[in-house]
């Protein structure tokens, strides 16, 4: 299979449809689990206090999880996604609301490929806040 | 105190994970990605794929594995109170497929000091059975105000 975006299809400027979850403490539980990553920063209210934050923040591997998603359900086929390379540069807290998106800043024609910036942010106290920024993918096009 | 920078290049041990089903299974529905093909074998196929794939940061479960090798790592001397993670990076070579035996040495590729922080490097190629790549994964770690003054 190959991505359903053609390369033809898309210019520099274009923007990704943006995709929106709210993040719940049940799904960063489950996300503990499945990646092996058991930091109680990640599930324990506690321990987050004893570190300076209100509450529990999400990995920021979830955080690029949902990147990567809103890449690959654009591109119509995973194996379409190259390379991503990400900046955790804020946290998410239980509650908040996380958007991905990115747009096209490069064409490659000889390879049919396109390079994103990508991100990710949520909405603190009426401030959008880049929680993943300054980062970038490189996608295979039809 | 400053880590160690002596220790560029060490490299650590090979650690191995099996990509079972239910396991990316777990993945894609804690991620909330719902594409059936990290669900299904039939799916996956029907839209020419080998078999079930698993969702591309499925990588994390490995790389997980192998950054804790290296943080354990006494002559390091990290701090893990102090420490962050800054930036992720993956480069696939094909989808991670369920039916994989995935491994991967980790080493450090690179330490450097900026400003009071400093960052921590490592690589892990991931590769197959076949000792082909299936992933590369670059991982940096920021050891916040350990760098020497």
């Amino acid at each position: 299979m190959t991505a359903r975006v053609r390369f033809e299809d898309v210019a520099v400027g274009d923007r990704l449809p943006a995709r929106s979850k709210t993040i719940r403490r049940e799904e960063v539980k489950a996300y503990a689990d499945a990646s092996g990553d058991q930091n109680p920063l990640h599930q324990d209210d506690a321990f987050a206090r004893s570190v300076g934050f209100p509450g529990i923040i999400a990995h920021g591997m979830f955080s690029m999880a949902h990147v990567t998603t809103t890449l690959t359900e654009w591109l119509g086929d995973p194996a379409a996604l190259m390379r991503i390379r990400v900046q955790f540069r804020a946290v998410v807290f239980m509650g908040e609301t996380l958007t991905a998106s990115g747009e096209i800043v490069a064409r490659d024609e000889g390879e049919r490929r396109a390079t994103l910036s990508v991100w990710a942010e949520v909405e603190r106290e009426g401030l959008r806040v880049r929680v993943i920024k300054n980062s970038e993918a490189e996608v295979q096009l039809a | 105190m400053p880590l160690d920078p002596t220790l560029k290049g060490r490299e650590y041990g090979e650690i191995s994970l099996e990509v079972e089903s239910d396991h990316v299974v777990r993945f894609a529905e804690a991620i909330g990605d719902t594409n059936p093909i990290y669900r299904d074998a039939d799916a996956a196929r029907a839209a020419g794929h080998p078999g079930q794939l698993a969702p591309p940061t499925f990588a994390t479960v490995l790389q997980i594995m192998t950054s804790a090798r290296v943080i354990a790592d006494q002559d390091l001397g990290l701090n893990y109170a102090l420490v962050v993670h800054g930036e992720q990076e993956y480069e696939w070579s094909r989808p991670i497929r369920v039916g994989d035996r995935l491994s991967a040495a980790p080493r450090i590729a690179d330490i450097r000091a900026r400003g009071p922080n400093e960052y921590l490097v490592l690589e892990a190629d991931v590769r197959d059975k076949a000792g082909k790549r299936v992933v590369l994964a670059r991982t940096t770690l920021l050891s916040r105000g350990t760098a020497a003054s």
